[in-house]
């Protein structure tokens, strides 16, 4: 019991990770308002965001610069600063992603008067 | 100059977009000129590439000079050198084709249709072109958000089927990134070559959990992205209610350089051998594709317009590719690598002579009557591509069929075996219900004759389309027997050089 509980803390942060993954999953699946389906899928990007910025966290990190005082750098002192800077690219593609979706909801929203999914296509089809 | 080629090929269509995106406020005519510019240097140094890769091998040109494990590398050996040139090709003849639709379908968002159209093309290029896993991730974004911009500009549900597109590939394309995640976790790196050797340290696919979920990860991220049977369900929407020339550049793209990613994934970054080492994973994704093509095929048969017709073919055609890259020899690997880029060019002549027939019909078939008179040309092109799709001898479809089915039989797999022979059959039933109509109904407009004795046909090429959409069209068409011809060529040449020697 003891041994699990502490895989489960050491792990901690996948199960975290993964949890908030799927709220997001459900979001988009089970909604039918198109901008909850939005925000599941802001959050089950980030929930990746998460999974990637905490593989390279560290307790008690400096940041990756030379020390000016010794003139080198030691690796273990800093958390790696890679998955991070990834995420900031990963960021800006989620953002983007944000607004093309928004957009084309303010522009079913203009042409048929609703977000909700399945009254869009109630009056596409009484058309 | 020729060290730069890889990044050549992908830098004038950035170039481009930024110059129509800033042409729209100091010079907008001359925007559809700066464009086709954009598009025919990248096709030129695509070309270019490919000769010089073919005759010395592979070339890899280092993004700011940053050798590799660090830097993104781009890298060009003969199988994506070839689809880079295919790419572009492709783009170009969708240009170069759809101008006048372009111009009277967006009169006022000109620049911004001609930006998005060289970024798509910028994006898929890009994916093809890298060697780093995750500048990779970033590419299928910039393709995939350019492409759900111009599919949603079209009639009714266009912008419905896009956002639901968006929402799909997107989640495709996040669990690609953490499949990469994964990946990453375990080897400390993003480069191709580089993770491979580490995965092969590692001791390969078999040796640790997290490397079997990074491989399954992105596996289920690329099936989504390439809409494989039970994740197909955007494509049709997306593909029919687009306007044409999206559709057209589309198409013929998204699902081929996702296919390209799949072959890539298994020869360079885990080798064959590992990739086909999970007896579970191959099961699955061969069943997938035989459900792909017997699904594809017959919901193509309840259609009643062209271009859903096409888009239902299409997901049969990724059954093809899935399969044959799990079917586990080399037969099968050859025959994706082969369709790729047959299924490209087909892609394209269909989907070209579609948005011709569209234009002048409708693209029912109910109008489609005395198709063959009234526009021949197209009709011509029409023929081939579907004849190809059939898979008839001298055109390229034949030959991808042929090697599909001896790695099916190699492997044991006849029920996919099957599938791809009763997908033909039902190709051959779509196409010749369409060149029946074509040649023996009247068309609108003259009744039929009756008993009392025949109306005067349509004069011949009545509704056909000017040179500028048929030039385009008939090199896409010219390219179907071109590419069947020198099937040999590229096995051998392309297929040959990527695919590990020694394997079964």
């Amino acid at each position: 019991m003891g041994g699990l509980l502490a895989g489960f803390a050491d792990a901690f942060h996948y199960y975290a990770y993964f949890a908030i993954m799927m709220i997001g999953l459900f979001a988009m699946i089970a909604k039918t308002n198109l901008l909850k389906k939005c925000i599941g899928l802001g959050i089950f990007q980030t929930a990746i965001m998460l999974f990637y910025v905490s593989m390279g966290a560290k307790t008690g990190a400096d940041i990756p610069i030379v020390n000016p005082a010794t003139g080198t750098a030691d690796p273990a002192a800093y958390a790696n600063p890679l998955p991070q800077v990834l995420m900031l690219t990963a960021i800006v593609v989620s953002v983007a992603t944000l607004g093309v979706a928004l957009a084309l909801i303010q522009n079913i929203h203009r042409d048929s008067g609703s977000i909700e999914e399945d009254e869009i296509l109630r009056r596409l089809r009484d058309e | 100059m020729t060290a730069q080629l890889p990044i050549l090929t992908v830098a004038p269509l950035l170039f481009g977009a930024f110059a129509v995106t800033a042409g729209r406020f100091l010079y907008r005519r001359a925007n559809y000129a700066v464009a086709a510019l954009a598009l025919a240097l990248s096709f030129a140094a695509s070309v270019l590439l490919a000769v010089q890769v073919l005759a010395h091998g592979t070339t890899t040109y280092f993004v700011g000079g940053w050798p590799p494990p660090i830097g993104i590398s781009y890298v060009a050996d003969p199988l994506s050198a070839l689809m880079l040139a295919f790419v572009s090709g492709a783009a170009l003849c969708v240009f170069l084709a759809s101008k006048a639709e372009i111009e009277t379908s967006y009169p006022l968002k000109n620049s911004a249709f001609f930006a998005l159209f060289l970024l798509a093309a910028a994006g898929h290029m890009g994916i093809v072109a890298t060697g780093d896993a995750f500048n990779l991730y970033v590419l299928i974004e910039v393709a995939a958000l350019s492409g759900y911009a111009i599919l949603a500009q079209g009639k009714d549900r266009a912008m419905l089927s896009s956002l639901n597109y968006l929402f799909v590939g997107s989640f495709g394309a996040s669990l690609y990134l953490l499949g990469i995640g994964y990946l990453y976790l375990m080897t400390g790196s993003l480069n191709m070559a580089d993770l491979s050797a580490i995965i092969g340290r590692l001791g390969g696919v078999g040796s640790s959990t997290a490397l079997a979920a990074a491989f399954g990860i992105i596996l289920a991220g690329l099936w989504v992205k390439m809409a494989l049977f039970p994740f197909h369900s955007w494509l049709p929407a997306a593909y029919s209610f687009s306007a044409a020339p999206a559709a057209a550049l589309v198409a013929p793209l998204t699902t081929k350089v996702m296919a390209y990613v799949l072959v890539r994934l298994i020869i360079s970054l885990f080798t064959p051998n590992e990739a086909w080492s999970v007896p579970a994973v191959n099961t699955l994704a061969v069943g997938l594709a035989t459900a792909a093509i017997l699904y594809g095929s017959f919901c193509a048969l309840g259609e009643r317009s062209l271009r859903r017709m096409l888009c239902f073919i299409l997901l049969s055609e990724v059954g093809y590719m899935v399969g044959g890259a799990f079917l586990g020899n080399r037969a099968g690997l050859t025959g994706t690598i082969y369709h790729i880029f047959a299924d490209l060019l087909m892609t394209l002549c269909l989907f070209l002579a579609a948005s011709n027939v569209e234009r002048a019909t409708g693209g029912r078939f109910s109008d489609m009557g005395g198709l063959f008179r009234r526009m021949p040309a197209t009709s011509a092109a029409l023929v081939a591509g579907g004849l190809s799709m059939i898979g008839v001898p001298p055109f390229c479809g034949f030959f991808s069929k042929w090697y599909l089915l001896s790695g099916a039989i190699s492997a044991g797999s006849y029920l996919f075996a099957g599938a791809l022979v009763l997908s033909s059959l039902v190709n051959a039933v779509l196409f010749f219900r369409i060149f029946e109509i074509g040649f023996f109904r009247p068309a609108p407009g003259q009744d039929g004759g009756g008993q009392a004795g025949h109306a005067a046909p349509p004069p011949l090429g009545r509704d056909e389309m000017p040179l500028a959409r048929l030039i385009p069209l008939g090199v896409a068409a010219s390219s179907l027997v071109a590419a069947g011809l020198l099937a040999g060529e590229i096995v051998t040449r392309v297929a040959g050089a990527v695919i590990p020697p020694g394997l079964g």
